[in-house]
């Protein structure tokens, strides 16, 4: 057996023997496996008439822009951090060893494409809502994920070749970011267009142009896009994933005879990628390399346990984060998308999603941060102070959040302002909410596993927000509350503010009896 | 200044320390001593107020969780802790204000003394680990503590900063500041302490006074072998 072979078995056995051996971690990944499971199953079961599924135009739209999104996106950041298809330890271990260049690059896309596998998975829950809006079947589900995962991996390897050939010429690097953002721009221009030339039903216009020729042959994205449509009827399957393959063939080519040395250029990558990990483990997201602009300095305020949110100022600054965090922009465009889509269905299901990805962004604030270093710890203020200044710096960006989500979405689905303003103030009681469940977890299994903590994470978080749903459901099927949907926001907001602020007093005292695990 | 009384601590089913007891007074100097594992670093945590414990701390007659404890305390870590996103002098500007301390020039001293003070603009994150050590060494002595705890304090540090450090340590003490110092490493030690507790397993094996009578029957170079390969306890 070859050393290689030998790596990757014995990589994936103790990998799978690990799992056992942690039962927290088995637990997670078949709680998973049975949501992932229930998701699809559940869709299935309730049966819904043919003809009131959506043009499935729009799914090739929205699958073609997720697959662009993916590729660029990782391409794009091949520029300043190439690929990173190999560990430190693969560096260290396998490149000063007698194995062929070549074979260690085949090793590395072996590997990416498990990773790739496995990340990719997360895709299947979306198919409840794809099924009640499209009717889409498990089988077209399966492509969509098989179509991302090439995605992901081809833009592994464009951006690791990418770098690797231009790492020591900005001049190219630079031609080749201006032909993207070209491509790009050529895409908006042709989207608006499309939508500018169909003023009775714009979205129709829009989608006729996201499924035209020239989307299809733009980069990965495109061609990805293109051959998904032959799984809706709706075109060719063989262009575009032929395109594909030779896009592959030429960087396996470009790779394995120009004898370029991507070696060095790999070890950086790897070595950045190393420093992010430990960086997440060590809670300190920012020591991720990159530039930071210092701009004004000094925290210009704070007294005490105020101190903290004068420094959180500064560090969101210096950080890039004004107010909203780039992935909560990311789920204000998928959410004011997904209005669109979902119009006829009311303000419900835009808003529930909205709190699905707040799961997700919840986190985000930095007093999580925080519990990773001693001086919150150490300072000597009463710790129910530190916590609420630490909590401070959320109000602005959530209520921001909240506004620029809801404000577009209530234009779209035709709401009232006192509509707007009850999605707002349900959204800012759910970010309260999962903050406030965020460190009952920090308060009690700061120290558990990660998978545990993970599962632990969405439980704590949907019970948090059962006694709201609950007293919103009573009051309107039970005691028949008029003001329809809006007035079930209005109720689960009005409980979820002193379930959040029960929970935080509760806690007041986490910082004089948590465990400083670093 | 700092007194521990029967201190036990489990990390789940481990015991990481032992019912440990001791005392460090003001002005003077004592030293956790032990191989990688003693348990060194969990009891600094404990006594910093980071980690549950069974027992009881006290530092300056205070409980060792309370705010007035904690305006005496300063512990500076093994590993440096520095915000990324923090210049140098925001860290003391930082501390100066949680600890509703004005400006009296001393952070800058501070600086000038690690020879910190042309990289007062430089991020946290852009600071090499010594440099960030020393930064946690300055962000630690700004509050001008009574009790002053160190993990490991040489690691990763230049011949310069040891100097400087050494120099802190026997100042602090000359005005009337309790040090506490865990290191394992025997050389580091040097003179300028006063008491020296071994720690094997999560106990004290032995404790030693830096007398010269104690010190010509035995060094703790050889107090420290036998403890801790001999499995002697004194």
């Amino acid at each position: 057996m070859s050393a290689l072979t030998y790596l990757s078995l014995t990589r994936l056995k103790n990998a799978v023997r690990d799992l056992f051996q942690k039962p927290a971690r088995l637990i997670y990944v078949v709680a998973l496996f049975l949501l992932l499971v229930l998701s699809v199953q559940g869709a299935r079961s309730g049966q819904i008439p043919e003809e009131v599924f959506r043009d499935p135009r729009e799914l090739v739209a929205i699958a073609t822009a997720l697959f662009l999104f993916i590729f660029l996106f990782t391409v794009w950041n091949g520029f300043s951090k190439g690929g990173t298809i190999f560990s430190l330890s693969d560096v260290n271990l396998i490149f000063p060893s007698p194995i062929r260049r070549t074979r260690a690059l085949f090793y590395g896309l072996f590997r990416q494409i498990i990773v790739t596998l496995l990340l990719g998975l997360f895709i299947f829950y979306q198919y409840g809502w794809l099924y009640g809006v499209y009717g889409i079947t498990v089988s077209t589900m399966v492509m969509i994920f098989l179509f991302y995962v090439i995605a992901v991996f081809l833009g592994q390897v464009t951006a690791m070749t990418i770098y690797t050939f231009t790492s020591s010429r900005l001049g190219v690097q630079r031609v080749l970011k201006g032909i993207i953002l070209a491509g790009l721009a050529f895409l908006l221009v042709w989207l608006g267009w499309g939508a500018w030339t169909s003023p009775a039903d714009r979205l129709a216009g829009l989608v006729e142009a996201a499924n035209g020729l020239p989307v299809h042959l733009f980069p990965v994205g495109g061609w990805l896009g293109w051959s998904f449509s032959a799984f809706l009827g709706l075109g060719p399957w063989w262009p575009g994933l032929a395109l594909c393959l030779a896009l592959f063939l030429v960087i396996l080519f470009l790779l394995t005879h120009f004898d370029q040395d991507w070696y060095e250029d790999v070890l950086r990558t790897a070595e950045l990628a190393q420093s992010a990990i430990a960086a997440k483990k060590e809670g300190t997201m920012e020591a991720v390399p990159g530039k930071v602009r210092v701009g004004a300095m000094g925290l210009k305020g704070g007294w005490g346990a105020s101190a903290f949110y004068y420094k959180h100022k500064i560090e969101n600054r210096r950080g890039g984060i004004l107010l909203l965090p780039p992935v909560c922009l990311i789920f204000a465009v998928v959410l004011i998308a997904f209005s669109f889509f979902t119009r006829s269905g009311g303000i419900l299901p835009v808003f529930f999603l909205s709190v699905y990805l707040q799961l997700f962004s919840a986190g985000q604030s930095r007093i999580n941060r925080e519990l990773y270093k001693p001086f919150v710890y150490l300072v000597p203020e009463p710790p129910f102070a530190k916590l609420l200044q630490c909590l401070r710096e959320l109000l602005p960006s959530v209520l921001t959040e909240a506004i620029v989500v809801f404000v577009p979405v209530g234009l779209i689905l035709g709401l009232g302002p006192v509509e707007i303003v009850v999605c707002v103030f349900a959204r800012v009681s759910y970010a309260l909410l999962f903050q406030s469940g965020n460190l009952l977890l920090e308060r009690f299994w700061s120290g558990a596993s990660k998978a545990l903590v993970f599962f632990l994470y969405f439980l704590i978080l949907i019970l948090l927000t059962l006694p709201g749903v609950l007293i919103a459901l009573a009051l309107m099927v039970g005691l028949g509350l008029p003001g329809g949907p809006a007035a079930g926001l209005l109720t689960a907001g009005i409980v979820n503010i002193p379930v959040a602020l029960g929970l935080l007093y509760l806690l007041r005292n986490m910082l004089q009896y948590a465990e400083y695990t670093r | 200044m700092l007194n521990l009384n029967h201190v036990t601590k489990y990390y789940g089913k481990n015991l990481a320390n032992d019912d440990i007891s001791f005392q460090v007074d003001a002005g003077q100097i004592a030293i956790l001593l032990g191989p990688n594992g003693a348990g060194k670093s969990t009891i600094i945590k404990c006594i910093a107020g980071l980690l549950r414990f069974q027992g009881e701390i006290t530092i300056g007659g205070f409980g060792n969780k309370t705010t007035d404890a904690k305006r005496l305390l300063a512990y500076i870590p093994e590993t440096p802790a520095v915000y990324d996103m923090l210049t140098v002098a925001e860290h003391l500007e930082f501390i100066r204000r949680a600890y509703r301390l004005e400006d009296d020039g001393y952070g800058e001293a501070l600086l000038e003394r690690f020879e910190l003070a042309d990289k007062r603009d430089k991020l946290g994150r852009d600071l090499s680990k010594g440099m960030q050590q020393k930064l946690s060494i300055c962000c630690g002595m700004v509050h001008r503590p009574k009790l002053i705890i160190f993990d490991e304090p040489m690691v990763g540090l230049d011949p310069h900063a040891i100097k400087e450090l050494k120099k802190l340590f026997r100042e602090q003490k000359d005005q009337g500041a309790a040090l506490l110092i865990s290191t394992h490493m025997i050389d580091s030690v040097e003179d300028y302490w006063d008491v020296t507790h071994i720690m094997v397993k999560g106990r004290f094996a032995a404790t030693q006074y830096n007398r010269p009578e104690e010190l010509r029957q035995r060094s703790l170079e050889d107090l420290f072998f036998a403890v801790t390969e001999g499995g002697q306890t004194v």
